[in-house]
């Protein structure tokens, strides 16, 4: 029996008409009497399900239509065509009881109260989505102890750093304990440390809470930490949806053999094993087809004198931009 | 209730950290009031009556009309368009509190800020003047606070309409300033308008602005007889039902073209 996705869109369409200007002075007095619209397909059919509890990672370019779709998943804009539904909800008719089951954090937006510590918020939040005192002061409890802000939650937050501000944003949107958590670059502008704080905490809700999440980022590390599925978005269009170790399979045509030898050995003597990347010497970085890594790699330990050797995926960083660069040269 | 409480409770915070903004404000509401009570008593300095106007009325109906600028025409919404316009509304839009609730109670917060301060400066005023003020019967006090309450009500659908140029355009600076210098004219802000030639006064009692004070000041100084009282409080509920209606489409409109932008 299979139960209920908790995301469902289907044939999902998203056009927005914007205003063409002609460039200089002139297209600015021609404006006056003039105007040339075009349409920006923003997101332009794609359909998908996430199941309750998956953690998915969206990834694409800026301007994919990533961000797009989770503000029409939130209820905030409403779809040129097709359907959305959250937890058996339509999103757009923006009913509370669809309400107090999820959140979208936006990394680049702010919900706290600007001149107010965000304590302040936080409470407003508890009487906006009536949780219950008992509920309220563990989660609260729980989420200042997991981010460590227990020292400025009192603080007003427009004196708070930009990793101390997300933090607060995380615990406003989480106070309601959400079913399901749209995720927008959580971790932009934030330290690496403050990054992996962040990746630990949302795991941990994940299991904790059974949450199902969408998470967008453009570090890959988020994605690859928190997500086994990844959906890739390319110009509103969906161009990949699986397992993120399929999304290596199905891109990176090659991998990273990376070599340390006892004596050096000449670049042109290499190249006949496969593509040499980088070279001093006594070191080499190259490139071999995925499917003959190994064997071609046994034969070179074979054939010359290497004291290490080190066989590597491609990153995913490399991936992504190959797929999505300008000439879609895939010779990863 | 609660929330709406907590909203109230905020809207005081936000509005009492700059206090310098605060002080200023109410200093250039209290010089208005200040300067025409000067200017007024020179005029009456000759004990006639004029404009229809004794002293007393004239000098009532600025005391009603710096509450009334407090009460009706001040506004916790001027933003609101730009509000909308950079995707500020999105976080409300997301939680279980609709909009009109969460600005209406913003407004009233807004409002019983202006009260407490407009009380405190009528206080100062009333000792540097000693005027003697008139005060209307228990019913006529009645239908001026519920003709005050259409006028608040008025002035917010007018904040909400103006907020839903925010879903179309950035540019919001101009229609807004027009109605603000048109509104402080026609709402007897700065003088009474019936001392205004008749064709003026006629063609503004076509539109809704005389509904946004000065309306409420005359029946305060006990000048509208029973037929006028009925037809100003039919007109006022009219206005109120129209453009309400006009408001609620455009709302309905915006939303679906909404851009959330900031992204």
């Amino acid at each position: 029996m299979s139960s209920i996705p908790a995301v469902k869109v289907d044939h999902l369409k998203k056009h927005f008409k914007v205003y063409k200007k002609k460039p200089g002075f002139m297209g600015s007095i021609e404006s006056l009497w003039h105007r040339e619209y075009e349409t920006v397909k923003a997101v332009d059919d794609i359909s998908f399900d996430i199941e309750q509890g998956e953690i998915v990672g969206f990834i694409g370019q800026n301007g994919a239509g990533k961000t797009t779709t989770l503000k029409v998943l939130s209820g905030l804009l409403y779809q040129t065509s097709g359907s959305v539904s959250v937890l058996g909800y339509n999103p757009w008719k923006r009913q509370a009881a669809f309400q107090k089951q999820f959140s979208l954090v936006m990394g680049q937006k702010n919900q706290l109260w600007w001149d107010v510590p965000a304590m302040e918020t936080f409470l407003l939040n508890q009487t906006i989505y009536e949780v219950p005192e008992k509920q309220f002061r563990n989660t609260l409890d729980a989420l200042i102890e997991i981010l460590d802000v227990k020292d400025i939650i009192n603080i007003q937050v427009r004196k708070l750093s930009l990793g101390q501000r997300m933090k607060c944003e995380l615990i406003a949107s989480l106070l309601h304990n959400p079913k399901v958590l749209f995720l927008d670059e959580p971790t932009i502008g934030l330290d690496v440390v403050m990054q992996k704080s962040l990746r630990d905490f949302i795991r941990q809700y994940n299991k904790e809470f059974g949450a199902t999440i969408i998470l967008t980022s453009h570090y890959m590390d988020d994605v690859k930490e928190l997500c086994e599925r990844a959906i890739m978005i390319d110009r509103g269009a969906k161009v990949f949806d699986g397992q993120l170790s399929d999304l290596i399979d199905k891109y990176a045509r090659n991998k990273i053999l990376s070599l340390a030898f006892s004596k050096p050995v000449q670049k042109k003597l290499l190249e006949k094993y496969g593509i040499v990347k980088n070279w001093t010497g006594s070191t080499a970085t190259m490139l071999v087809p995925r499917k003959e890594a190994t064997k071609r790699a046994a034969t070179m330990l074979t054939d010359l004198p290497i004291h290490d050797l080190n066989i590597e995926e491609i990153p995913l960083e490399a991936i992504i931009r190959e797929v999505f660069g300008e000439e879609n040269r895939l010779h990863l | 209730m609660k929330k709406y409480l907590r909203i109230l409770s905020l809207s005081w915070q936000k509005g009492l950290v700059y206090r310098a903004d605060i002080a200023l404000w109410r200093f250039r509401q209290f010089l208005n009031s200040l300067m025409s009570l000067t200017v007024w008593n020179v005029i009456f300095a000759q004990g006639n009556d004029l404009f229809g106007y004794s002293k007393d009325q004239m000098i009532t109906y600025i005391f009603i009309a710096a509450f009334l600028q407090g009460m009706i025409l001040a506004t916790s919404l001027h933003g609101l368009a730009s509000r909308v316009y950079s995707g500020e509304i999105s976080f409300l839009l997301l939680k279980p509190i609709t909009l009109f609730s969460y600005f209406s109670t913003e407004e009233i917060a807004d409002k019983i800020k202006n009260v407490f301060f407009v009380i405190i400066e009528s206080l100062v005023l009333f000792f540097l003047f000693k005027p003697v003020l008139i005060f209307p019967e228990g019913g006529q006090l009645i239908l001026f606070i519920i003709w005050t309450m259409g006028g608040v009500i008025l002035n917010f659908i007018f904040s909400l309409l103006f907020g839903t140029l925010g879903f179309w355009s950035p540019e919001t600076w101009g229609p807004k300033f027009l109605f603000f210098i048109f509104a402080d004219f026609s709402a007897g802000k700065l003088f009474p308008l019936d001392i205004m030639p008749e064709i003026i006064q006629n063609m503004l009692f076509l539109t809704p602005f005389p509904y946004l004070s000065f309306m409420q000041t005359q029946m305060f100084l006990g000048k509208l007889d029973m037929t006028q009282t009925l037809h100003h409080s039919i007109v006022l509920l009219s206005w109120i039902g129209i453009l309400s209606f006009i408001n609620h489409l455009l709302w309905k409109k915006g939303l679906r073209s909404y851009q959330a932008a900031g992204q």
